[in-house]
């Protein structure tokens, strides 16, 4: 081992610069697996979401809520409920908490904070899904009052709100009743209120809407940016959204658990691809880096390799000494470039987690993967080098003594 | 007395290009007998280095049968080879050959763990052995740090710490100045001579084969 190092050392600008390779190899394989780790377990929270129900939405309007370009009117909603199968509806209203401002426009990672208007006299239930662990007082219920909001942790943070605060929205005043706990996914950037002054927040954020509502051609129960349903126990879910979507496929967009699973997954193995992938080239260039570095000090030792196998060292043990040698350059910059990684990726969390904003996941089982994984990097570098000492012909080798 | 080593008929010839093949050995016999100081003389390019080789096993010959120990090697495999010249062949050669980046004792600890000795028996035997060979306080010295005489007696503790059953030494004053030389030689007669060991010299200073007991002259790939 200490010969290994030693040998290292004695070409040291040259393994410094290889060593080097690797760090930017395994530093882009640690922030951009962390980030992927961080965005995968949001795309779960999500997914774990919005499989335990079946979502519909106005036509037209983004299935993730957000925007409202249409409505989901009331009697619609009565007539789903009824369809068979079908256990509860329940309205949502949605929006921003502030209008996004074009002249201060910021790069977002994860969900802007956003405003979600609950039906809480709905006996509705998520599957997946059915209440929040709490840092903070308590989550809305039944008998909340239309005043009182319970904060995502990141909005919470933002904002440096606790229980029983004041938290202004869109010109109103609400009570901070509960913060929820860290979940790392959606509801840490939500604000949970009563549906009502969600509604009229809407409707007060739209122009067209608030027309049509000052001349009372729209009701404040017609205006629902989603509604979730539940189905009975039993029943089947696709079943269940293949028949709402047959009676009103004309006038809502449906999608079922299993589609919206699909839809995630096919999402997230995309944005997993770019993510790793891009990762993945920096480390193929930092292996044949140690490649070329190993073929040179090979030919540099051909002598030295010489010697040890006259004096009966065995093909083996030569590859297993070339091999530790590159796994070890391996795990050197794979060692320097997780440290970088881990650093850069707390410094920017810390930054964002001002805002509730952290992008990165940092996971103590990535962090092993990824060192495990530099070094099996190196020795996978090492081996056809190796081998070639291994290979080397006594005789020749002796020739150049 | 027992034969260590008994070679008959060795021939082998290298290719430099299509037409051009250099025979360099065209059927040498040689014996060594166990305690035997012989010297391999003859002119350069006799095949003095090539025979060398071949009873070292770094190289196998086209023709004839090359025994060690009794033990036939004509058709030993590559991967057998090694072992045989852990345990029972010596090598010193002439530019010394440590290893550079190893201390002293590291270099001679390396060859008895080729040689299959235990951790702890490895270490005792190579500080042993560099103290009889005067190099108590050069141990922990790389080969830079040692002068050429030092550099080959480090690599005549290295030959020896296997015990092996022949020492082949190729030139090992070559590139020592005289007075060196004499020493050098003077502690492989004494090894050969208080130890019992068995060496085969090549070499073409007169000096040195006049220095042991027999010599063997090739001339032209055969024995002269």
């Amino acid at each position: 081992m200490i010969e290994i190092f030693r040998n290292m050392w004695r070409r040291k600008f040259r393994t410094f610069l290889t060593i080097f390779g690797i760090v930017i190899g395994i530093f882009a394989f640690t922030v951009m697996g962390s980030m992927a780790l961080k965005l995968n377990k949001m795309i779960d929270g999500g997914k774990k979401y919005v499989t335990g129900q079946i979502s519909i939405s106005p036509k037209g309007a983004s299935s993730f809520g957000g925007a409202a370009t249409g409505t989901l009117p009331i009697d619609t909603m009565n007539k789903i409920s009824e369809i068979e199968g079908v256990d509860h509806v329940a309205a949502m209203a949605s929006l921003l908490v502030s209008d996004p401002d074009p002249d201060n426009a910021e790069m977002n990672f994860g969900n802007p904070p956003t405003i979600y208007g609950a039906d809480n006299q709905s006996d509705f239930k998520n599957r997946n899904w059915e209440t929040m662990d709490m840092r903070e007082g308590k989550m809305l219920d039944k008998n909340s009052k239309d005043d009182e909001v319970t904060v995502g942790i990141n909005i919470a943070t933002d904002k440096k709100l606790h229980v029983g605060d004041i938290f202004n929205i869109r010109g109103r005043d609400f009570k901070v009743v509960g913060i929820t706990e860290k979940t790392m996914t959606g509801p840490d950037d939500y604000v949970f209120m009563n549906i009502t002054p969600a509604r009229e927040m809407l409707i007060a954020s739209n122009p067209f809407m608030k027309s049509l509502y000052d001349s009372g051609k729209l009701k404040l129960e017609d205006v629902n940016s989603m509604a979730g349903v539940s189905w009975k126990d039993g029943a089947d879910s696709e079943k269940v959204a293949a028949e709402i979507k047959d009676k009103f496929g004309k006038d809502v967009t449906v999608m079922s658990p299993v589609k919206m699973g699909e839809m995630i997954d096919k999402a997230s193995a995309t944005f997993n691809a770019i993510i790793l992938g891009s990762a993945m080239l920096a480390l193929i260039v930092g292996l044949f880096s140690i490649v070329n570095t190993m073929v040179m000090s090979i030919s540099e030792r051909t002598k030295e390799i010489g010697i040890k196998k006259a004096i009966g060292a065995s093909p083996r043990s030569i590859a297993f000494e070339y091999t530790m040698e590159a796994g070890v350059i391996g795990l050197a910059g794979g060692a320097i470039g997780m440290g970088l990684g881990v650093l850069a990726a707390t410094i920017v969390n810390n930054k964002m987690a001002e805002k509730g904003a952290e992008i990165f996941l940092i996971e103590p089982s990535f962090l092993v993967a990824v060192i495990v994984f530099s070094f099996v990097i190196g020795v996978v570098a090492g081996i056809i080098p190796a081998v070639r000492a291994a290979k080397l012909k006594v005789v020749e080798s002796i020739r150049e003594l | 007395m027992k034969m260590i080593v008994k070679a008959r008929g060795i021939k082998k010839s290298y290719r430099m290009s299509r037409k051009n093949i250099v025979h360099a050995l065209r059927g040498v016999d040689i014996n060594v007998a166990a305690g035997d100081f012989s010297a391999i003389i003859g002119p350069s390019g006799c095949g003095k280095s090539t025979l060398m080789h071949i009873l070292g096993l770094l190289d196998r010959p086209d023709a004839g049968t090359l025994e060690i120990d009794g033990e036939n090697m004509s058709r030993l495999s590559d991967k057998k080879a090694y072992k045989i010249r852990a345990r029972k062949i010596g090598f010193i050669f002439q530019g010394f050959n440590l290893i550079p980046t190893l201390t002293a004792l590291e270099n001679v600890v390396l060859a008895g763990k080729y040689g299959g000795l235990g951790k702890n028996e490895r270490l005792e035997r190579a500080r042993e052995l560099l103290d009889m060979l005067g190099l108590e306080n050069r141990v922990d010295h790389k080969p830079n740090e040692l002068s050429g005489g030092q550099q080959q007696r480090v690599a005549i503790a290295r030959a020896l710490i296997n015990n092996p059953s022949i020492i082949l030494a190729d030139e090992p004053t070559g590139e020592l100045d005289t007075k060196t030389s004499m020493e050098i030689m003077e502690i492989l007669k004494r090894l050969n001579k208080e130890e019992g060991k068995t060496f085969l010299i090549v070499t073409h200073n007169m000096d040195v084969a006049n220095a042991c007991k027999k010599r063997i002259k090739l001339v032209d790939g055969k024995n002269a």
